[in-house]
């Protein structure tokens, strides 16, 4: 048997709540507020409760998915990145750059943030950035 | 910030009033793993600045040095209940306050827990009125602000402080604190004596589903009955509550009933409960329809 409790931060929203995953014999079992985190002094919603939920779930993606003849079907990631970037370019070729928008999230990193925007502006050359937090 | 961890390395005291440091609680857990006494300890560890609750083994027998009494109170029992549901001849030790003793009572009651397999290192507890010293920070009551103490129920108050309101009055307080409700299950969730796999609030024909806040009086007043003769007043639930329900207060008033009812104090000792009819003998007869 065994036991460990890992200290992690909650992924569903920009909050930040700390949160601690139980994990038994290797296997994610629950989800604990975390009582000493500055931010949700022990306190959690009902998806930061059940965010262990979404790592265990059969309907979780494992790989990336391209959609050949109308149906998607499992891909590598270099597959994936190649088709996106492909049909990116293609887009921006026929429409001009303000034809794409970029979405970023407020699950990421502030670094991450950065580099979507950065992404953006000096890849695609357009200021169409937005945030989920707005959506 | 390094106060709170200064105080959280602190030594402390044992509730057989033998005074007692953190050096020979590790002594203590090191020998009853050593001598197989134990399997598992359930402590706590300092991980990344916060004390967490740590799983202690043969295995990583040296981090028993490491071993803190953690004034951050996380359910121990609920985790040893778990792990006992899995592995159910594993022997465990816990770090307990007064709070995990009365849930390690109840669980015993209700069969999720075997006395035999458990042993316990007692700690000093957090303040209550039985208790003025404590060590346990975390339930030293915070003021209600103005707003809560005109339409809403203190969190502090005493049963009968609360029931000094009118009725009219009463209900509307307390409805006030129940529309706040989030429907988060938190008080459920982290609540060491719930144990069902079943669960009434989830079940869409007791409790409607589908709004915020949920179906009140009732969802709470539902988990209210249910914590009859089973709440061991640790107060988890109101510290896990994210607005603030006074629910330590509400189940106070049914355990109160239950005790007048009965004469039954719950988690003060492990002998049957006036609610489970499952022990070896059934003291209750039952009363006519």
């Amino acid at each position: 048997m065994d036991y460990k409790i890992i200290p992690s931060v909650c992924s569903y929203c920009g909050t930040g709540c700390g949160v601690l995953f139980q994990v038994m014999d290797g296997k994610l079992t629950d989800t604990l507020p975390m009582k000493t985190h500055p931010v949700n002094e022990g306190k959690l919603c009902i998806k930061g409760w059940n965010l262990h939920e979404h790592v265990v779930s059969d309907k979780r993606l494992t790989t990336p998915l391209i959609k050949k003849n109308g149906e998607f079907q499992n891909a590598s990631w270099d597959e994936a990145i190649q088709t996106a970037a492909e049909k990116l370019k293609g887009i921006v070729k026929a429409h001009g750059p303000d034809s794409v928008g970029i979405l970023t999230s407020a699950k990421i990193t502030n670094e991450e943030n950065y580099l979507a925007q950065k992404f953006a502006r000096a890849v695609i050359g357009t200021n169409n950035v937005d945030h989920c937090a707005r959506l | 910030m390094e106060e709170q961890m200064k105080k959280w390395l602190e030594p402390f005291s044992t509730t057989d009033g033998k005074p007692s440091t953190l050096a020979t609680m590790q002594e203590q857990v090191k020998e009853w793993i050593d001598q197989d006494k134990i399997d598992v300890f359930l402590g706590y560890k300092m991980v990344q600045g916060h004390p967490l609750p740590h799983f202690f083994t043969k295995s990583n027998l040296g981090e028993v040095d490491e071993l803190i009494s953690g004034q951050a109170r996380y359910s121990l029992e609920k985790i040893a209940t778990k792990i006992a549901a899995e592995t159910p001849d594993i022997k465990i030790g816990l770090m307990v306050r007064d709070c995990n003793q009365r849930a390690l009572n109840v669980l015993y009651v209700w069969n999720q827990l075997n006395p035999e397999n458990v042993e316990t290192i007692h700690l000093n507890c957090c303040p209550s009125k039985l208790k003025k010293h404590a060590d346990c920070s975390y339930l030293e009551p915070e003021k209600a602000a103005v707003y809560k103490k005109k339409v809403g129920i203190d969190n502090n108050m005493d049963v009968e402080d609360a029931e000094a309101f009118n009725m009219e009055q009463r209900f509307q307080r307390w409805m006030y604190e129940f529309s706040k409700c989030i429907k988060c299950y938190g008080c459920r969730d982290i609540c060491p004596v719930c144990f069902c796999k079943e669960c009434s609030l989830e079940h869409p024909e007791l409790i409607a589903t589908g709004t915020l806040p949920p179906e009140i009086p009732i969802f709470h007043l539902v988990r209210a009955v249910h914590m009859g003769g089973r709440c061991i007043d640790c107060g988890l639930c109101e510290d896990a509550c994210p607005v603030d329900i006074p629910l330590r207060l509400l189940y106070r008033k049914v355990n109160a009933t239950v005790q007048d009812e009965f004469g039954y104090e719950t988690g003060t000792h492990a002998g049957q409960s006036p609610f489970n009819l499952l022990g070896d003998e059934v003291t209750l007869e039952p009363k006519p329809l």
